[in-house]
């Protein structure tokens, strides 16, 4: 208790009131908070104690994320090294590489290699995120006089993991000042924001600067490299859906891609995003403790599974994205985290139990709808979950107002 | 019939009764048009030239009008007045008039015209009416200028046409905002302004809707 | 007066009224003013043909730099050319069924196709052929794509390519308005030695070991469906339902002229 003890009598005296730097109290809170359980609690009526505070809540989300981030990570790493090591492409000059190069080497067998050259990349898009984040959070709390929420934490390390590693340092703050002052704060900060802040900074991100955010050249890190994803890969009619879950159903780049590879990661794509699997064990944590709605990740998945096979049945000789399986919809693209950390985001998603289950459908449906039928974008899964939170006070206003007519009518009124 | 109150009247409306960013009206065009400064200053001018004159010739027969037609009249008016518009453009600036394309027509729809003519034409006389059409015009103008200012500057890198900042894809330095040349842009930027128009003049927010009840003392003793 | 006002007289003499003036302003502004609209209009058509063909500067005189461009109207299928009316509009005829015929290998999106199409001849001082302008149009990603190719006059090689119309996605698919991307097709050919039609437009950039480099031009990164789109736009148009019939007949005119005599094309056309 050593720290706690020096924080109470050596800095927060400075900070509570009448204290030299009481202006800056909310920055104090923050950091303290941070490091330790409030100590207020509530001084009025209806008070449920639980072990569960909106801190512990997004604690469990950003360490249910952790495995997609370090396996995201790898893989950056991993992607990045195959390419040099065996199709003589050049890491991209910079610091980067000359640090990877001192410590690390571009050895695609090695994991402290792929780890490391990952890390260059994911670190600072991760510093930034936070570094953007906290000015703004921090700015509105000094503003409007209240603390600083956890909301961002986990908003920022999603931000992060559905981000190309490639992408512009600046076009990182960006995007998350967009999504947060945007997205969030000025509907009133966390709680109050109808939009998922981490999606919306990417969107913003996707439409602004699409060279950087899109294409074939993005998704890995080294020099003038150039190689459809998976999705483009779909896109275009390359993927053999009759290969089966382990045979080769196409080629980007020189390198071979399997169902398997997609389920299990090892394929280039937004950080972290590209293993079904990594992302599953998230999405284990997160319903055990019951803060993702399991309705609503259920849902999601039976409305993509509907429609693909609904597209499957239909056929088309022109687009070949109506033959993709919804197996492969499930693994390509960000159709599992959004599943897992988008879509469930409580604040965000419907909040009646009817309510959730439509809200899942309809991004399940639209997201497949996007990925098919639309030309301009190959991946649907963040326009789907935006469009399903704009929808969902609408649905649970209907269903609210359906519940309270089914109870009138059953006393007779 | 004071100066005074002709002064109100023509500058009321540029921030502390703007039409857009108060009244939220003439939005469409202000989303479609706001591309490049040189088409927002086109579109600027023909609203001011159409609201001024629309509100000068409703307000001069504004005494004749039998009630039950009188929206057809102001339309009939203000249609005249945008094919006018329309056809001069067509002849003196025809690359403007291509850019703008049916913008122009549908000046007709914008809701700033209709509204004032019926809101104040219809009562007020002539020259008044059209003060307050210039007034109405120019609020409109300010919040256009600001949005086609930030779109052409961050869209393409560009001031009217000239380079500004130079884009990468001429090989400068610039990423261009691809988001500031759709026009959801536009919202924002409206928000964005009207977000400071109301930090500004905190008088211009609304009433909250409903206000969250205060939490109550404990009243066990009720309870139990 | 003011009792009156609501009745029927009155709503009759105020709509006449008003309509009567409205009428005039409009019509005397349309009158008035169509000669000019005219102008812009066919100056706006000119200014384009002009830029596909590399020869326009900003403020120059569009008119004098035109008077060296003559429009010819050429049958498709035949590759012959054939007379029309100044007025011919390209267009207007694609949707007369009686001008035009429905495609049914239609790679360029374009559904109905005019059997006649304008052509635009450039000449030199001496009355030679400089280049051939050809007007095109396809489906792109969101609308239909209009522009023009500008060939030198050995009917292959390209000296130009140019869009007047078009709703592409701004920053990605239009970037086809890039003059820098535009400079691409600048000297490649659009037949192979064995007369093949070869041009095509990749993803990605041309690689400079290519063995095809001569008929391939970049694509523009993130835009590959409006790419796919000027690419089949392109090959539609040289193709055997597009200019090749007629493309073919210059060509053969070119080796036939090679002997000696340059034929001077010195039948006034439309100017």
């Amino acid at each position: 208790m050593g720290l706690r003890q020096y924080i109470d009598t050596h800095i927060a005296p400075h900070f509570h009131k009448g204290g030299k730097l009481e202006r800056y109290y909310v920055f104090y809170e923050m950091f303290d908070t941070m490091l330790y359980s409030p100590d207020a609690t509530t001084r009025t009526t209806s008070h449920l104690r639980d072990g569960l505070d909106l801190k512990r809540v997004m604690m469990t989300v950003w360490f249910a994320a952790l495995p997609a981030l370090l396996f995201g990570m790898y893989n950056v790493g991993y992607q990045a090294n195959i390419q040099i090591a065996e199709f003589g492409y050049d890491p991209i000059p910079g610091w980067r590489t000359d640090f990877v190069a001192m410590f690390g080497g571009f050895d695609p067998a090695r994991l402290g290699s792929n780890l490391l050259h990952g890390a260059v990349y994911y670190v600072p898009i991760f510093a930034v995120t936070y570094l953007g984040g906290f000015i703004w959070e921090g700015l509105f709390a000094w503003k409007r006089g209240h603390e600083v929420n956890e909301g961002f934490f986990v908003t920022g390390i999603l931000f992060t993991l559905i981000l190309p590693p490639t992408i512009p340092l600046w076009q990182v703050f960006l995007g998350i000042s967009f999504g947060v002052v945007i997205g969030k704060e000025i509907f009133g900060g966390t709680g109050k924001n109808f939009l998922n802040p981490a999606l919306v900074g990417r969107a913003f991100l996707f439409f602004a600067y699409p060279a950087q955010m899109s294409g074939d050249s993005v998704w890995t890190a080294v020099d003038g490299f150039s190689g459809a994803t998976p999705l483009a890969m779909a896109a275009s009619g390359d993927l053999d859906y009759t290969a089966g879950l382990s045979g080769v159903a196409g080629t980007s780049a020189g390198v071979d891609l399997t169902w398997m590879q997609t389920a299990f990661g090892g394929i280039q794509g937004s950080i972290g995003e590209t293993s079904v699997a990594v992302i599953a064990i998230g999405a284990v944590v997160l319903l055990l403790t019951r803060i993702a709605s399991w309705r609503i990740m259920l849902s999601m998945l039976l409305g993509m599974i509907g429609t693909a096979a609904l597209f499957n049945w239909i056929g088309s000789d022109t687009n070949p994205m109506f033959d993709m399986p919804w197996y492969w919809h499930l693994t390509l693209g960000g159709f599992a985290f959004g599943l897992v950390f988008m879509a469930t985001d409580p604040v965000s998603a419907s909040m009646t139990n009817t309510g959730k289950w439509i809200f899942g459908i309809l991004i399940g449906v639209m997201v497949v709808l996007i990925r098919v039928v639309n030309p301009a974008f190959p991946e649907g899964v963040m326009l789907a979950i935006l469009f399903g939170n704009l929808c969902a006070p609408l649905i649970d206003w209907f269903v609210v107002r359906a519940n309270v007519r089914r109870r009138l009518s059953r006393r007779g009124a | 019939m004071t100066t005074a109150k002709a002064k109100s009247v023509l500058f009321e409306p540029i921030f502390n009764n703007n039409p857009i960013a108060l009244q939220i009206l003439g939005i469409c065009s202000a989303l479609a048009i706001t591309t490049t400064l040189e088409n927002t200053i086109t579109m600027c001018l023909a609203v001011i030239f159409v609201l001024t004159c629309a509100n000068f010739s409703i307000a001069l027969i504004r005494n004749l009008v039998p009630s039950n037609i009188r929206i057809i009249v102001q339309m009939t008016i203000i249609t005249s007045l945008v094919i006018l518009v329309d056809q001069v453009l067509q002849a003196y600036h025809y690359a403007l008039s291509r850019e703008l394309s049916v913008f122009v027509g549908l000046i007709i729809t914008n809701c700033i015209i209709l509204g004032r003519a019926e809101a104040f034409a219809m009562s007020n006389p002539p020259v008044m009416s059209a003060i307050d059409g210039f007034g109405n015009a120019l609020g409109y103008t300010v919040v256009l200028l600001f949005v086609g200012f930030c779109r052409e500057l961050f869209g393409s890198g560009t001031l009217f046409g000239i380079p500004v900042m130079l884009p990468t894809t001429e090989g400068g330095w610039y990423y261009t905002n691809g988001l500031m040349l759709l026009p959801p842009s536009a919202f924002f930027l409206i928000g964005v302004f009207i977000w400071a128009l109301r930090a500004w003049k905190p008088d211009q927010v609304e009433q909250d809707q409903f206000e969250i009840a205060p939490h109550t003392p404990a009243r066990t003793s009720q309870a139990f | 007066m003011a009792a009156d006002k609501e009745s029927v007289a009155n709503v009759v003499r105020v709509s006449v009224m008003v309509c009567l003036v409205c009428a005039i302003i409009v019509a005397t502004a349309s009158v008035s003013l169509r000669p000019l609209q005219q102008e812009n209009r066919m100056e706006y058509r000119q200014v384009n043909i002009l830029r596909a063909a590399g020869l326009y500067q900003p403020g120059m005189d569009v008119r004098t730099a035109f008077e060296r461009i003559e429009r010819r109207f050429v049958e498709l299928e035949s590759g012959e050319y054939v007379d029309r009316p100044e007025d011919y509009d390209q267009r207007r005829a694609a949707r007369d069924p009686q001008e035009s015929r429905a495609l049914s290998e239609d790679p360029a999106g374009i559904r109905r196709q005019a059997k006649v199409a304008e052509v635009f001849l450039l000449h030199d001082d001496d009355g030679r052929l400089e280049r051939v302008i050809l007007p095109m149009h396809g489906y792109g990603l969101w609308s239909t794509m209009y522009g023009f190719l500008a060939l030198e006059s050995d009917a292959n090689t390209i000296a130009g390519i140019g869009f007047y119309e078009h709703g592409e996605t701004p920053g990605l698919g239009g970037e086809i308005d890039n003059p820098r991307w535009q400079r691409n097709w600048e000297g490649k050919r659009l037949f192979d030695d064995s007369s093949d039609l070869a041009i095509r437009v990749i993803k990605g950039a041309v690689p400079d070991d290519a063995s095809e480099k001569e008929h391939m031009i970049d694509g523009i990164s993130g835009a590959t469906l409006t790419i796919n789109g000027v690419n089949a736009m392109v090959r539609f148009w040289a193709g055997e339902a597009g200019f090749r019939p007629y493309l073919d007949r210059m060509r053969e005119r070119n080796r036939a002229d090679a002997g000696g005599n340059p034929v001077a094309h010195t039948d006034a056309g439309w100017r």
